[in-house]
């Protein structure tokens, strides 16, 4: 068993949290809002010593009074609470705004769309063995169905029903995928905190 | 002035970063070079700002005494003494005094640290693990109540998550070594195909938007008021 | 008829204790289980494996926060485990807010492990030298735009308030023409934007350790290359730690590893959950529709 003071905090806290399995509790409340309070000081020192200081503090310090530019637009942020210069923070927002979408435009495009047509129609190992080549035809296949159940708004009736119908099992065996993933992900977490309380505090797992 | 000054710089910095990608130009990099770190500063400030409104919030929920008020000193307590830990103590782990606290347990003396990191792993850690932990707890139920195979299309969706389930886990290979083959085989091909169709949707949607925002079509950001 | 409608009713507490010791019965009692490889695991082995340490080194952004850590952290540990086994340079960032202070507590870790070992000082890790820590930075998407040409400048001091450019390290290592490879752990979509704004617009490398959620999600960019390798989920932590503790014959903690025979248990407990209740629904459903 653990002699650290603080294992047994983080023990006594982990149990707050698992309390909630039985019903809500004011034992679990009180970890929640904790948990709330002590993650956003953690994030004042994370933006004080890891942000303003080497990007603002240090510039200015070293005379680089360029930075202050960029410090007037950022501080536009807190015109939100002075009713007369509430617009002013659209400002920043837009500066980012913009930023954001012109650089994500070609690079999705190419990223997200261009190379993954290439990948589905030229498949690095189309030509390897024939298996490979069945399975890029059944990818093929599989994105074209999916597209065309997701997107083609028009009426799925007709010769467009079966192909549609086609896009739904894929996209079945998609979603089927993932949850069998999802399982695994969660009792993972789980396992970490097991193994934390039955081994780091009690001392039961070698 | 007040929509269509912020519109006009969305236009004016969307079109430059267009421009930027396609030709890059040593004078139009340097300009661009210089934006990137300054946009680093103007985001300083969104984090302030977001750290100040849940302050605020919890500031009001005190003052109109709503619902579990009392649990919000808490988090305000606890925002208040973490803060001071790690603005005066600095992040590399020591605390803000130059004394730690000793106890004596037994005839073992235990120095109690109090530096941001130590409540980082000792407080931040088992809080944030154990709530997602939780999860594992809700999915098991959730998926004994709701998994059914009721129809074809329920019916693969459940051998797709079965075989995965069983296959990407070491056990998977004792059932039958073909198991993680074939987990391997569903996430490689009938996997890849779903999800690269969603993700033409989710790429072509965001360049879209993008674009409206650019052009100023899209105006749900600049919010309510002149 | 009353046993078929009990399998559909299953008190839910029951069901979490079933699940809760299906996974530490296990933790106690472990059993001895092989570890099979899953490709894309190997390939991110193999291509850290390529990489030539006098001439490059590697990024790993650690995107994750304390809620995936258990998931998460074995990954990062592994490939630091790799990077510094093989002498490579290791450049540490971390995209999240909540994310620096588990960067740390790896980073700690491991070099307190290899410097244990080290008899010389060329043997042993020195910040600075063979590691930095660069931090966070306040808008991930200007950083990595800005990394591309100087890692220096978009991070102008590194966790510990140094002057990044003075680092020893990045004298040598400038922009991301220096980078092997850059290995996202993280358990969102931050690994997909790495393609996208590294990959494809500077032609760095790009692997990602993700989260067994977020994993299926990132097929489509293995299969076109754009992704150099994945480890996914806890199970992909223990191949890594596997490979890594193999072939460099390390004696750290394995904590995914030792999780796989609880994973293997509550997978199957669940899957029997799910029988069950599909043995109910399917004895009862004609006395439903009568």
């Amino acid at each position: 068993m653990s002699h650290d003071p603080w294992v047994w905090i983080g023990a006594f806290l982990t149990i707050g949290i698992l309390s909630f399995l039985y019903k809500e509790n004011p034992f679990y409340r009180f970890c929640e809002h904790l948990f709330v309070g002590v993650a956003n000081g953690y994030a004042i020192a994370v933006t004080w010593h890891l942000i303003l200081t080497p990007r603002l503090i240090m510039p200015l310090q070293g005379g680089n009074y360029l930075v202050l530019i960029p410090m007037i637009i950022g501080l536009f942020y807190f015109c939100r609470f002075i009713p007369k210069l509430s617009w002013l923070v659209r400002i920043p927002i837009a500066v980012a705004l913009g930023f954001s979408s012109g650089v994500s435009i070609p690079a999705i495009i190419q990223a997200d769309v261009i190379k993954q047509i290439q990948g589905t129609v030229v498949y690095p190992h189309l030509f390897a063995n024939w298996q490979q080549g069945l399975w890029a035809i059944l990818i093929f296949i599989g994105v074209l169905a999916t597209i065309f159940f997701f997107f083609f708004s028009r009426e799925h009736k007709g010769i467009l029903k079966p192909v549609s119908y086609v896009g739904i099992i894929f996209i079945m065996v998609g979603f089927g995928a993932s949850f069998g993933y999802t399982v695994m992900a969660r009792l993972s977490l789980l396992i970490g905190r097991l193994q934390f309380l039955f081994g780091t505090w009690l001392g039961l797992i070698k | 002035m007040q929509r269509t000054i912020p519109l006009m710089i969305v236009l004016i910095i969307g079109i430059a970063m267009l421009i930027q990608f396609f030709i890059p130009h040593k004078i139009s990099k340097e300009i661009y070079m210089n934006f990137l770190d300054w946009l680093g500063i103007i985001a300083s400030f969104a984090l302030v700002l977001g750290l100040g409104s849940l302050i605020n919030h919890h500031i009001d929920k005190i003052q109109r005494k709503r619902e579990h008020w009392q649990y919000s000193w808490v988090t305000l307590i606890s925002i208040l003494i973490v803060a001071i830990i790690g603005l005066f103590g600095g992040m590399e782990g020591k605390g803000p005094l130059p004394v730690q606290p000793q106890i004596m347990i037994g005839n073992k003396l235990i120095v109690i640290k109090y530096s941001i990191q130590t409540i980082y792993d000792n407080i931040i850690t088992p809080l944030g693990g154990t709530m997602f932990a939780l999860l594992a707890f809700f999915m098991s139920s959730a998926a004994y109540r709701a998994f059914r195979a009721r129809t074809f299309e329920a019916t693969l969706l459940l051998i797709a998550a079965f075989i995965v389930m069983v296959g990407v886990v070491p056990i998977g290979y004792y059932i039958s070594p073909k198991l993680p083959h074939l987990a391997q085989w569903i996430m490689d091909v009938p996997n890849t195909a779903s999800k690269r169709g969603i993700l033409f949707g989710v790429g072509l949607g965001v360049a879209a938007t993008s674009l409206k925002i650019m052009l100023g079509i899209e105006r749900n950001w600049l919010g309510g008021g002149k | 008829m009353k046993f078929w409608e009990y399998l559909l009713k299953i008190d839910r507490r029951i069901v979490f204790l079933l699940v809760g010791l299906s996974v530490l019965i296990p933790l106690i009692f472990p059993f001895r289980i092989k570890t099979n490889v899953m490709p894309y695991t190997q390939k991110l082995f193999d291509v850290i494996e390529e990489i030539d340490p006098e001439a490059q080194g590697i990024l790993i952004s650690a995107d994750y926060d304390p809620q995936t850590m258990p998931e998460l952290h074995p990954m990062f540990i592994a490939l630091l485990r790799h990077a510094f086994a093989r002498k490579i340079p290791v450049l540490v960032m971390t995209s999240y807010i909540q994310g620096p202070g588990l960067a740390k507590q790896g980073l700690d870790q491991v070099t307190k492990e290899f410097n244990s070992q080290a008899m010389t000082n060329a043997d042993s890790l020195i910040y600075g030298r063979d590691y930095v820590f660069l931090g966070f930075p306040p808008l991930w998407l200007a950083a990595v735009l800005r990394m591309g040409s100087d890692i220096s400048q978009a991070f102008p001091a590194d966790y510990y308030k140094n002057r990044t450019a003075s680092l020893e390290m990045m004298k040598k290592i400038k922009n991301y023409n220096d980078i092997g490879i850059i290995v996202s752990i993280a358990g969102s979509a931050i690994p997909q934007s790495w393609v996208v704004y590294a990959n494809t617009r500077f032609g760095v490398k790009v692997g990602s350790g993700a989260t067994a959620v977020t994993a299926p999600d990132f097929y489509p960019f293995l299969q076109t290359g754009q992704m150099s390798g994945m480890i996914a989920g806890l199970k992909g932590a223990s191949e890594y730690e596997y490979l890594v503790h193999t072939k460099y014959n390390l004696t750290g903690p394995t904590p995914a590893t030792k999780g796989m025979s609880s994973q293997s248990i509550a997978h199957l407990t669940i899957l029997i959950l799910v029988v069950i209740g599909n043995i109910g629904y399917f004895a009862t459903r004609r006395t439903r529709e009568s």
